[in-house]
């Protein structure tokens, strides 16, 4: 297994705020037959690559993380049946059932034919498969990826998972990528590096499906810290996955506060703001990339359920002394 | 890829809840396709599947898919001999589609028919991430956790993921699979597409008109082999490595050529340093639609050479069981290297000239291989190739 260190050189992230850019974005026959979330997907990934400038090559993989799917096509599959029985089902609709449509027609428009992966998650999915993303760059499996995720609730689903209990987020809509590469990759292609993915770690936390866990320590934070070779001391700011959910936000205040004690780095998030979808968690990674200065940042995301994901971010240029054995060693060489 | 050993074996199949009678069924060649009860079938072509029988363990007020999910997964730890304690670092990974839909449809069904219906609890499994977080509560699993959705290849696609994270020395074992149950939308988009064959699907063969749908699930445990001989642990095989690719073609029809199949079972041979003479037994997707079953011997010739392996498909015995596909296909092939033992291709009459291999047609065969893989391959052009190793 190699060791690479893993750049960010490109980021895109399209909503419902931004349908002007999607649709420069799209060709004819991506705008007529692909679902609007599709459309978002297919977007964000040309933006992303577009930024990095990067040609696929074929080789290119794809980590889509979503908590939903194309949840509004399948709902109008299903209503085709229950319209018109057997005759009423829509042969076009079908694939759209499956949560990887997003992943395929994506694949297809940026002509990624490495692995592509659909992650499903309560709430962390897009963090997850930024994690992911960037362990497969690390490992050197993938030599470049797109990773994020999309999300497009339809309103009766949100309304029905709170309630039952399976919590009260505040959700969006959109699709987010960052372009994720080893860093040596990265320089030799000349590009602009937005920041460092340092370490990542995802773990599970005790606790009942949809329910929060009564424990606060956080092996996901300490394992990623340790990956990245430095100490919570080291962390200047965090961004978390509070989104409104009151108990699971709670849970995850508790973590960061058992995690990263005695420091107590500033805490900010952009799901209250921005309403919380799987593609946000590209615009997080990248703004914490942006605004780590000469520290690191961290950005942590907990699920009902257990789901925990951490991942160490450094900025662009950063010059701080770190412990890093990996990053030590590439100094000394250099 | 480092190759992780094969400690444990878990499956609820159309054969029953075990192992033992996954094994029995498929290396007699029985048929387990039958009429549907779950659901209605009124009007379509097609209504047949394999169901799994009465009598999954769990709690009713579990979705069909979890108490599935559960089972096979708390048999491969059991057969595994992993301890409560050891399962705290364990990773789970699960291959998943239909998710906890089944239970999903039939409230949404009667809300839509009837103006409203009760929200039953079973509506928060809906999605597919609901097994992993079942299995991995029930069962005390705190390691990395994750739900892939990689249409018919996500169950292969989840041994794939788990055996890096062994392999790079993340987790000292972890535990993947893939399971679904058949849903409704499954059942009436593979009918609207006109996939299904109205009788049990018949792989290979010249009059073959399409696939099947069944249910089911599996899990194996992967394991550092070190750790697993230290521990004196029944190793079945080694996962010795795995291709995975994306055809960026279409999203239903497979590359003309299995360009992407094809890359996938090289990459998988590359991994695991096996040359592709070395490979004596392919289990593969093999899931009778006259495109699949004709583009997978292409991409198996361009890799293999034409004739060159032993060929069969598990799916003309449990028909294709979606997102629980590939994790069930991957114990049949360890089992195939086990044994010395490869289960036949079901309702094999009259060999499609175009397919150019030797695809165990009615019986069983007695041969001994050192390798064999399982492909997988789903919409979306995602292919997996699993590549074992028999057991030192």
């Amino acid at each position: 297994m190699s060791d690479s260190r893993v750049a960010i050189t490109g980021v895109g992230v399209v909503d419902g705020h931004t349908s002007g850019l999607t649709s420069r974005l799209l060709d004819e026959t991506e705008a007529r037959r692909l679902s609007r979330i599709c459309q978002f997907t297919v977007a964000a990934g040309r933006l992303a690559l577009g930024e990095a400038g990067l040609d696929p090559r074929g080789d290119l993989a794809l980590l889509v993380g979503t908590e939903f799917g194309d949840m509004v096509s399948t709902i109008a599959f299903v209503d085709g049946y229950l319209r018109g029985g057997p005759v009423g089902v829509s042969p076009l609709l079908f694939p759209h059932t499956v949560m990887n449509t997003m992943a395929a027609t994506t694949a297809i428009a940026v002509s990624a034919k490495d692995l592509s992966l659909t992650l499903n998650a309560w709430t962390v999915a897009g963090e997850l498969a930024i994690a992911r993303g960037a362990a497969m760059v690390r490992s050197g499996r993938v030599r470049a990826c797109l990773a994020g995720g999309a999300d497009e609730p339809p309103p009766m689903v949100v309304k029905t998972i709170r309630a039952i209990g399976g919590g009260a987020d505040v959700r969006g809509d959109g699709a987010g990528f960052v372009v994720l590469e080893s860093l040596e990759s990265a320089r030799a292609r000349g590009v602009a590096i937005q920041g460092e993915v340092v370490g990542t770690a995802w773990r599970a936390l005790p606790a009942r499906p949809h329910g929060i866990g009564r424990g606060v320590d956080s092996r996901a934070i300490a394992a990623a810290l340790a990956e990245a070779g430095v100490g919570a001391e080291d962390v200047g700011h965090v961004y978390t996955s509070a989104s409104g959910d009151a108990e699971r936000d709670e849970w995850e205040e508790a973590l960061l506060d058992r995690a990263l004690a005695p420091h107590q780095p500033p805490r900010r998030s952009l799901g209250l703001a921005a309403g919380r979808h799987s593609g946000l968690a590209a615009r997080v990674v990248a703004t914490a990339a942006a605004e780590a200065g000469d520290r690191l940042a961290l950005v942590h995301a907990v699920a009902r359920g257990g789901n925990q994901v951490a991942i160490v971010v450094a900025g662009p240029g950063s010059r701080r002394e770190r412990s890093s054995p990996r990053l030590t060693t590439e100094r000394a060489l250099a | 890829m480092k190759s992780v050993a094969v400690t444990g074996l878990g499956v609820v199949s159309p054969f029953g809840t075990g192992v033992k009678a996954f094994w029995e069924g498929i290396s007699s060649g029985s048929c387990a396709i039958r009429p549907i009860t779950l659901i209605d079938t009124e009007g379509f072509r097609c209504r047949i599947a394999a169901e799994v029988p009465a009598g999954i363990a769990g709690s009713g007020r579990r979705s069909r898919a979890d108490r599935m999910a559960l089972a096979a997964a708390r048999e491969a730890l059991d057969d595994a001999g992993i301890a409560r304690a050891e399962r705290a670092d364990a990773a789970l990974i699960v291959g998943a589609v239909g998710g906890g839909m089944l239970e999903t449809e039939a409230w949404y069904w009667q809300r839509t028919r009837a103006g409203a219906a009760p929200m039953p609890r079973a509506l928060t499994s809906c999605f597919p991430s609901s097994h992993a977080d079942v299995v991995g509560s029930a069962l005390g699993l705190g390691g990395p956790r994750e739900t892939i959705v990689t249409a018919c290849s996500s169950g292969a696609g989840s041994l794939a993921l788990a055996a890096d994270l062994v392999a790079d020395g993340v987790v000292p074992l972890a535990i993947a699979g893939g399971v679904d149950a058949l849903t409704r939308i499954c059942f009436m988009g593979f009918n609207a597409l006109k996939l299904l064959d109205p009788v049990p699907c018949r792989p290979f063969d010249r009059e073959r008109r399409g696939m099947s749908l069944g249910e089911g699930a599996a899990f194996v445990v992967l394991e550092d082999p070190q750790r697993a001989k230290s521990r004196r642990a029944r190793i079945y095989g080694e996962l010795a490595g795995y291709g995975m690719t994306g055809d960026a073609f279409h999203v239903t029809a497979p590359h003309p050529e299995g360009e992407g199949m094809a890359r996938a079972m090289r990459a998988a041979l590359e991994q695991g340093g096996v040359a592709p003479a070395a490979v004596g037994y392919v289990n593969a997707h093999g899931t009778a639609t006259l495109q699949n079953d004709r583009i997978e011997a292409r991409a198996m010739r361009a890799v293999f050479g034409e004739g060159r392996v032993l060929v069969s498909s598990t799916k003309s015995m449990i028909g294709h069981t979606m997102a629980a596909a590939g994790a069930l296909e991957a114990v049949a092939t360890v089992l195939t290297l086990l044994n010395e033992l490869v289960p036949p291709t079901a309702r094999l009459e009259n060999l499609d000239p175009e397919i150019g291999f030797d695809c165990v047609p009615h019986a069983a065969r007695e041969v001994a291989f050192e390798h064999a893989i399982s492909n997988s391959f789903g919409f979306g052009g995602q292919n997996v190739t699993l590549l074992f190793r028999r057991a030192a």
